[in-house]
């Protein structure tokens, strides 16, 4: 297959007020395929959204180049830019204007006029189920709608390649389901290209073809999402919840080594959620383990023994979340 | 370009979207322009307080001397050029000399409000008691009472008494001399007589209380004209403080496009830099011009002069909506917030607009304020706008406004360019 992407060493360097400096991107090789959902995944501040913003010519990469379509980003952006639509993380639409009047524009900006303008107008009001509010000022819309006319603004010069940028941030249910199939029939009957960038592991499972795991400005695993989970091996993950205000290093390292199939404990304290720390989550325990169902008897006896209650246990498959565990210490949504 | 001017009209089109934008750029403006007008008229100034007038004296003698100074004292409001001129260059002569050619062609063209000529021999013909003509050359109207004339005439008139009172003593001292049979007066001696009489007589005539006193405001205060001139001041000082409101506004909006992520949508389109940056400044241009025009069209409704060079009006109108959008583009990458950018807007328009004479005439202030003004791109601007609506000037009259404003926009325009915040 063809690539459609490629990024080679793509670093950003963020100066802040104080004089510091932040490393937001550090070194980015990716390869992303012609007519692949290609998704970014990793938690917030990770570097999703600098990356995307570097290769679609918004930020100047501190080092490093992409090509889209083999035209350099940096070089010749303008061919780069005309192969791509862009859906921003932020809703990137006029509050004042219609959402026909947006989409007029932004299709202008592309060249497009008269008759040609107004027909892809239609179709994508259509597409994203609109047409009926497309004379209604956007800042009349809810989160979901304006979404969606965020999405159809980055469809108007029919790219090849769109990036999405968390599309789904703040919205309800029904319309996250609607970008999710609107990004499948993308790709499924208009042969498109997508780099998706999700901090939900379940979002990126859906869609992606292939998936790049990112933390703390790196990619630290991509790969087919069977791929991925072999990385992890075949291990199981289990979730035990906790009363216990603290779990000891010494039985970790205990269960560890005792127990057979378990590789690998973690230990998560309790966290405050809630506007005043009202409220607050459990600790969790995360074992790894090779058929963890065949564990399980000997981990409960063991924290039993120790005089740590057990709350709740749950035996993972591998998944995505499990990659980014193992390879982080952490779960996706830290 | 296609881009750039599809850009500027979509954003003109969400600037008018927004109601409260209306007010700002119509309403509040609209109302002040006219109120501050009428109330300038009813206090009588506006209008200006110096009255710029060319003298040129051929006769350079003692008694022609003596007219001029009667004249400045006949009426403190004008200002004899070249001889009075100010460290300002209140004649606006420039380094040139003032010949006779130019100074008509200034009186004709009301950049001054006359021009006297002194012809030489004046003060032999006074002596002589013969007639002679004082050229005396202005746009206003014969009929009406101008200050000039009347100040001069008045002056004339007491030259006049004064030499018939000479030219009776002379015949006097002759029929006396022959009539008493003394012998004939030695011609130094006679002379010497004469002239004492004659500006005894002036000084007794001058003594006397004029009977009436010229004064500009006497001029600009009689019913209409008075709030005409209200208008000649408001109208430019409101339309200068709002293009500074409106465009100055643009930090704002800068910022808001940056938040709401159109401005970054707008480099994901196949567009460069340049293109955007040139489409933000064109916005900023044309919502100044746009604002100069609206208070003017009320301006001219209300009465208001717009003098007699069109282009050179727009010239200035341009220049000053220019300078104050580098100004923005200068500023807006220090900005941190959208509520920062608005209130250095408040402060920046409410502090150049009074120093610049938007409100009232800089003519007065005192010379410190002036001097202070000068830092101000509106008392550049307000000073070119008096040349054109109350001195009927040209182009070459504001040149060097235009020229300062334009110099004050190039280097605010680098710094803007250098440091938009693309990012
Ligand atoms: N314009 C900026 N200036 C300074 N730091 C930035 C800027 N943009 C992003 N960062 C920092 O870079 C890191 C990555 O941010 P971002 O790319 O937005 O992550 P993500 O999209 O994965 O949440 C974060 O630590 C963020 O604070
Ligand atoms: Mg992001």
């Amino acid at each position: 297959m063809q690539t459609m992407v490629e990024t080679r060493n793509l670093r950003k360097t963020y100066s802040r007020a104080d004089g510091s400096t932040i490393e937001a991107v550090k070194g980015v090789d990716l390869e992303i395929r012609q007519g692949e959902i290609f998704s970014l995944l990793g938690p917030n501040g990770a570097g999703k959204t600098t990356t995307i913003s570097m290769i679609s010519g918004l930020v100047t990469p501190t080092e490093g180049d992409a090509t889209i379509g083999g035209f350099s980003i940096t070089t010749q952006s303008m061919e780069a830019k005309r192969l791509m639509g862009f859906v921003p993380q932020e809703i990137a639409l006029y509050p004042e204007l219609s959402a026909r009047q947006n989409l007029a524009f932004f299709g202008r900006m592309y060249g497009l006029g008269g008759k040609t303008l107004s027909r892809r107008v239609d179709e994508l009001l259509d597409f994203v189920d609109l047409a009926d509010r497309q004379k209604d000022r956007i800042d009349t819309f809810s989160g979901g709608m304006k979404r969606r006319v965020n999405l159809a603004a980055g469809l108007l010069n029919s790219p090849p390649l769109i990036y999405m940028d968390e599309p789904t941030v703040g919205i309800d249910p029904q319309s996250r389901r609607r970008i999710l199939d609107t990004v499948k029939t993308l790709r499924d009957e208009q042969g498109m290209t997508v780099l998706y960038t999700t901090h939900l592991m379940e979002e990126a499972e859906e869609l992606s073809d292939r998936v790049g795991i990112m933390d703390h400005g790196e990619i630290i695993a991509m790969g087919t999402q069977d791929e991925l989970t072999q990385q992890v091996g075949e291990e199981d993950r289990l979730e035990i919840t906790t009363g216990a205000q603290n779990v000891g290093e010494a039985l970790i390292e205990r269960m560890q080594q005792e127990i057979a199939g378990v590789t690998r404990v973690l230990y998560n304290p309790p966290e405050q959620i809630g506007d005043n720390g009202s409220e607050s989550t459990p600790a969790r325990l995360t074992v790894f383990a090779k058929r963890g169902r065949t564990a399980l008897p000997q981990i409960i006896q063991t924290l039993d023994a120790a005089g740590i209650d057990i709350q709740s246990v749950e035996v993972l498959e591998p998944d995505l979340e499990a990659v980014f565990l193992a390879l982080t210490g952490r779960a996706l949504r830290d | 370009m296609r881009s750039i001017l599809t850009i500027i009209l979509n954003d003109l089109n969400i600037f008018f979207a927004q109601r409260g934008n209306l007010v700002g750029l119509l309403v509040i403006p609209v109302l002040l322009t006219l109120v501050v007008g009428w109330s300038i008229g009813q206090i009588g100034g506006g209008g200006p307080t110096r009255l710029r007038v060319d003298l040129i004296d051929h006769d350079q003698t003692e008694l022609s001397a003596k007219l001029i100074e009667e004249l400045r004292a006949a009426n403190d409001a004008l200002v004899l050029c070249p001889l009075d001129n100010d460290a300002d260059d209140f004649c606006r002569l420039g380094e040139e000399h003032l010949q006779l050619e130019r100074a008509v062609e200034r009186a004709r063209s009301g950049s001054t409000s006359a021009l006297i000529v002194i012809p030489a021999g004046y003060a032999a013909a006074l002596e002589g008691f013969e007639r002679i003509n004082i050229d005396y050359y202005s746009l206003s109207d014969p009929l009406q009472p101008s200050p000039v004339l009347q100040s001069l005439n008045a002056v004339l008139q007491r030259a006049g008494s004064a030499s018939i009172t000479t030219g009776v003593a002379g015949a006097l001292l002759d029929n006396v001399t022959a009539a008493i049979d003394l012998p004939p007066l030695d011609k130094e001696t006679r002379d010497g007589f004469l002239r004492s009489i004659y500006l005894r007589s002036q000084e007794m005539l001058t003594e006397q209380p004029a009977p009436v006193r010229f004064r500009v405001a006497d001029a600009a205060s009689d019913g209409e004209d008075g709030s005409l001139n209200g208008f000649n001041q408001s109208g430019p000082g409101m339309g200068s403080l709002y293009v500074m409101f409106t465009v100055l506004g643009g930090m704002a909006v800068l910022l808001r496009e940056r938040r709401q992520w159109t401005l970054q949508r707008l480099m994901a389109l196949p567009l460069s830099r340049a293109q955007i940056l040139a489409a933000k400044i064109g916005v900023y241009f044309t919502l100044g011009m746009i604002q100069y025009f609206i208070v003017f069209a009320v301006g001219a409704a209300a009465g208001m002069d717009f003098g007699s060079d069109p282009p050179a009006l727009l010239a200035v109108m341009a220049a000053f909506v220019l300078c104050i959008t580098a100004l923005t583009f200068a500023l807006a990458p220090w900005m941190k917030s959208e509520g920062q950018a608005r209130g250095l807007v408040l402060l920046l328009s409410l502090s150049l607009a009074p120093l610049g004479g938007a409100w009232w005439p800089l003519e007065i202030v005192p010379e410190f304020m002036r001097t202070l003004g000068r830092l101000s791109p509106v008392a550049w601007a307000m000073n070119a706008f008096q040349d054109l609506i109350w001195y009927n000037g040209g182009f070459g009259d504001v040149l060097p406004e235009i020229g300062v404003l334009l110099a004050a926009s190039a280097v605010l325009f680098i710094f803007g360019i250098r440091s938009f915040k693309y990012e």
